[in-house]
């Protein structure tokens, strides 16, 4: 510990118009992925969460909870920047005050940054179609940052600006 | 009911990004986008391996992968379990994929930077269906069989091909609703294709030229495979990304200069089929749309079996004009011609020809045009055919597959849209009339 993980280039990447999405693996280390639904930043404890629809990711759920592992990539669909954070120690639980209004604006935010890249608005509304009951939050410390812009550098670890 | 992957083919197109998760001999999961999942056949996808990064790293240590997909049209979701087999790096699915890759590097100027390393194939394990709000699926499609049988019957008794180019293309478009192509030709000895007919363009393009390799046109007919691209402005965009990352690590002098393609200013959809005659590529035939995503493989099933009977269409018209009866060109005197004449100029270096101060035609075409040009003005003939040109030491075809009626079609053209003074005629199989309705004068240069 003690490196800052979500550093002020991460935090303002984070601001941008990102899609997020989420696996892990399970002890034969087979992995598990699934698109999310939203995620939020918290800033003050360095913590991050990831939202998924449970009976989407039956097999991603029972990963996280037996092995706590996590791999998150966020990118920017309209110029491909993308990041991703990992996590050892992730946890699994019910949504909390502040999470279902994040899970809506997400899914504005999606039909924004996807529209203009030829996505019909009633397909993007149907990939991030939910309700607050169907929803589990994945939250994790990250303990690792890695630049995945597509090109040479893709898979570096973080030090200093995003690509 | 299980998906098969043929069933689940719309989300192998492209369209929407896959997610594909693998997971490194220490344990630790690994999450990245891949612009395409490819469809090898009923057991195997391919991905892309442009660079070592983690999941390549990773797959090698541990072959099993799990990829995310999202129907493009329904929104259904998909995990597709894999396990990695091998990375091709020669051979058919290769050279597909490449050829994919490149076509979209040649159009931002990446061709250098931008290369694919191999295809890694894997062996697909099970599809999942998740569960989740989908829409209705798209109508199915009608009709293209129906159109292919159109084309076949006219390519059937197709006896002139000056005339066929423009009704096949016609026929894509009250057909298919393609209502921009173009047809190319190969000129082997200068590693070229030249536009020999086009529809739905403000200018025909007829005569521009591309150099085999080059945008999608050029490296279909390079590899001798369809290019489909399917997301125009997606992958730009990711082109682009790339370019400027280059850019930025200093492999900018790398970077080609951007060759404008002959077409639309902004396609989402492009689709490059060879003309395939007994393993060679003699052209091509491009359509292209400006709505993403209107090319599907099912499009590209229909034009791969069009382009191969208008390749072979195209061979044996090119063949028969060839060998017609080489009936002595009739040698009588046309009326001389009034007016103010008409200056007609020939650079010998490559036989450049231009018309008063308008650029006409070049190489093998503009070698034929100054031979009637000066057959004419010395003898007075106005009837050629096909066959004494190709004697005719003066023109120096390449070879005896070069395509001379291709060459003549370009030369019609070119006249027609220059304007009435000077024109091409066909009078029968192999044979043609030259009709000049001004004085001309010829000037050699060089």
């Amino acid at each position: 510990m003690g490196e800052r993980i979500l550093t002020d280039d991460v935090l303002e990447f984070l601001q941008h118009r990102v899609m997020v999405s989420v696996a892990s693996r399970n002890a034969d280390h087979v992995p598990s992925v699934v698109r999310c639904v939203g995620f939020r930043v918290h800033e003050a404890s360095q913590r991050m969460t990831v939202f998924v629809v449970a009976r989407q990711a039956e097999r991603l759920l029972a990963d996280i909870r037996a092995s706590g592992r996590v791999a998150a990539v966020f990118s920017e669909p309209h110029t491909h920047r993308s990041l991703q954070l990992k996590g050892e120690s992730a946890v699994i639980g019910p949504l909390e005050e502040g999470d279902w209004p994040a899970i809506g604006a997400y899914g504005e935010l999606a039909v924004a940054e996807l529209g203009p890249l030829g996505y019909a608005e009633t397909w993007i509304r149907k990939v991030f179609e939910c309700t607050p009951a169907q929803v589990q939050a994945v939250r994790f410390t990250p303990s690792s940052a890695f630049a995945q812009t597509p090109g040479p550098r893709a898979g570096a670890r973080l030090s200093g600006a995003l690509p | 009911m299980t998906p098969s992957l043929e069933s689940i083919r719309a989300c192998l197109e492209g369209v929407v990004p896959s997610l594909v998760a693998t997971c490194a001999a220490d344990g630790v999961p690994n999450l990245t986008y891949v612009s395409q999942v490819h469809y090898v056949d009923r057991r195997h996808v391919a991905l892309s391996f442009q660079f070592f990064n983690k999941t390549r790293e990773n797959i090698l240590a541990n072959p099993r992968a799990t990829v995310f997909l999202i129907d493009p049209h329904t929104a259904a979701r998909y995990v597709l379990q894999v396990r990695y087999l091998r990375t091709e790096t020669s051979g058919g699915l290769f050279e597909r994929m490449k050829a994919h890759l490149a076509g979209i590097a040649s159009h931002t100027g990446m061709a250098s930077v931008f290369k694919l390393q191999g295809a890694d194939v894997y062996e697909a394990l099970g599809i999942e269906h998740l569960p989740g709000p989908e829409l209705a699926p798209p109508p199915e499609r009608s009709g293209l069989l129906g159109a292919v049988r159109h084309v076949s019957t006219l390519l059937a008794s197709a006896s002139d091909l000056h005339t066929i180019l423009d009704d096949v293309l016609a026929v894509l478009e009250s057909d298919l609703g393609i209502a921009h192509a173009m047809v190319m030709l190969i000129d082997r000895s200068h590693e070229r294709l030249f536009t020999v007919a086009s529809r739905g363009y403000p200018a025909s393009g007829v005569g521009s030229e591309i150099a085999l390799g080059h945008g999608v046109i050029g490296v279909a007919a390079r590899e001798g495979t369809a290019i489909r691209i399917t997301h125009g402005t997606s992958e730009y965009a990711y082109s682009r990304t790339m370019r400027e990352r280059a850019e930025r690590h200093g492999l900018a002098e790398l970077l080609e200069t951007e060759i404008p393609l002959p077409g639309l200013p902004a396609p989402g959809s492009q689709l490059a089929v060879p003309l395939r005659v007994s393993g060679c590529t003699v052209g091509v035939l491009f359509v292209e749309s400006p709505q993403e995503a209107r090319f599907s493989w099912e499009d590209e099933d229909a034009l791969v079996a069009i382009a191969a009977q208008l390749g072979t269409t195209i061979v044996v018209l090119q063949q028969a004009a060839d060998a017609s009866d080489d009936a002595p060109a009739r040698a009588e005197h046309a009326p001389t011609p009034r007016g103010t004449p008409l200056v007609v100029r020939h650079y010998a270096a490559d036989h450049s020809v231009f018309i008063g101060d308008e650029y006409l035609i070049k190489g093998v075409a503009g070698a034929i045009f100054r031979k009637l040009v000066r057959d004419f003005l010395v003898e007075g003939r106005t009837d050629f055919t096909n066959r004494e040109l190709r004697l005719d030491p003066s023109i120096r075809l390449p070879d005896i597959t070069d395509n001379l009626e291709a060459r003549l079609i370009l030369l019609v053209r070119r006249l027609q849209e220059r304007g009435p003074d000077i024109h091409i005629e066909k009078t029968g199989r192999g044979r043609f009339h030259l009709a000049v309705r001004r004085p001309l004068t010829l000037t050699e240069v060089g």
